[in-house]
């Protein structure tokens, strides 16, 4: 078994010769016959977004969670059994279309991603124990004096926002997300870092490289401030 | 009214309990439940490589703009390694590759929104199928 995915569309009435179309994909991965491999699984997502139209937007699927031009498929089900009541799908900033009340979708998602922001520290000069760099709302306290080490304490740790590769002192420092997120603003510069020392320790910015936004981002926009639900599953290489 | 139904039906053994989710839709004029649509474009076309070729336009002014539109698109090609890159008012949607296909809702949400094709590979076999509640004719 594999993963498979069939419509049918079917009218009595819709036109004279009854309508009756039915079609099987069978997913596979981009361009040959293997089957795809991963699924985010069938999730449900509720809003509850309160304030004033334009209501406040979701982002279902980013473009960092599959592959770029991959053969990855998207569907969508507005929960609401309320007629009137949709919710608008955009691709980036692109309107695809109003998925009313029990309408389902599935398409292809193309998942462009953008660059993550990366920069790299180097840990250097006096430090002591008990010395701290703070960044990303963690705090690394050096158990010792040696660079390396707080060097590979601070690889240890896990940030919110950041994932970390380390080569003897100096930590490279990657967004978990692509997009301008404004902590990188030069090649040796971030912001929101802060190193409390007694000697003359430091954690200097050796390089970094400002990240650019996913332009294929799955944006989701309820028509109503009340609650309503998506049902939502992706597919992905 | 005219009644139209939409099914898909989606499985997989990707996880450790077999995955099975089916739906229903009938496709109703916006906002409401007693209206379905009751016109359709229907097309079936070669789309070569070159270019972004529109296979549903719009007028400016059209009544399809903000409404409950569905559009279904297949690609009969056979060849695993062709595909057509979809867009919506110029935007990427994704790749549909031989033997895939879409059904989204087509807001048409501006006079631009039309829907494109690019083969990027040789030349796909497309059928395509726009349920709607109307559109502005042009007078010839």
């Amino acid at each position: 078994m594999a993963t498979t995915a069939t419509i049918t569309i079917s009218s009595p009435d819709l036109v004279t010769d009854q309508l009756a179309l039915t079609t099987t994909c069978t997913m596979t991965k981009a361009g040959n016959s293997t089957d795809i491999a991963q699924t985010s699984g069938l999730a449900r997502t509720n809003f509850t977004v309160g304030g004033s139209s334009p209501f406040k937007s979701k982002v279902i699927y980013r473009s960092n969670d599959a592959t770029s031009d991959g053969a990855n498929k998207v569907y969508l089900k507005n929960l609401s059994t309320t007629a009137t009541e949709y919710f608008t799908i955009f691709i980036d900033q692109e309107e695809m279309g109003r998925l009313y009340a029990e309408d389902w979708a599935f398409f292809p998602w193309r998942s462009s991603d953008g660059t993550e922001e990366t920069f790299i520290i180097t840990i250097a000069n006096t430090w002591a124990a008990g010395d701290t760099w703070d960044f990303d709302g963690i705090t690394t306290t050096a158990a010792n004096s040696t660079v390396a080490d707080i060097a590979a304490q601070i690889h240890a740790q896990n940030f919110p926002n950041w994932t970390t590769s380390i080569s003897t002192a100096a930590v490279t420092f990657t967004a978990r997300v692509s997009g301008a997120a404004g902590v990188v603003t030069g090649s040796t510069a971030i912001t929101g870092d802060t190193v409390t020392t007694a000697g003359s320790g430091s954690a200097a910015v050796t390089s970094g490289a400002v990240g650019t936004r996913s332009e294929s981002d799955i944006i989701v926009v309820p028509s109503v401030a009340t609650t309503m639900d998506l049902e939502h599953m992706l597919f992905y290489q | 009214m005219a009644t139209t139904t939409a099914a898909i039906s989606l499985t997989s053994d990707l996880l450790s309990d077999a995955l099975s989710v089916s739906t229903t839709t009938t496709c109703m004029k916006a906002g409401t439940t007693a209206d379905g649509l009751d016109q359709m474009d229907t097309g079936y076309i070669e789309i070569p490589t070159g270019d972004v070729y529109d296979i549903l336009s719009l007028q400016t002014s059209d009544t399809q703009i903000d409404k409950a539109n569905k559009v279904y698109i297949c690609n009969e090609s056979t060849d695993e390694t062709y595909y057509v890159s979809v867009t919506v008012k110029a935007e990427v949607i994704g790749r549909l590759y031989a033997g895939d296909w879409m059904f989204i809702p087509w807001g048409a949400e501006h006079a631009d929104s039309d829907i494109g094709l690019e083969s990027s590979t040789g030349t796909n076999k497309i059928t395509y199928t726009l349920f709607h509640e109307g559109r502005t004719l042009l007078a010839s």
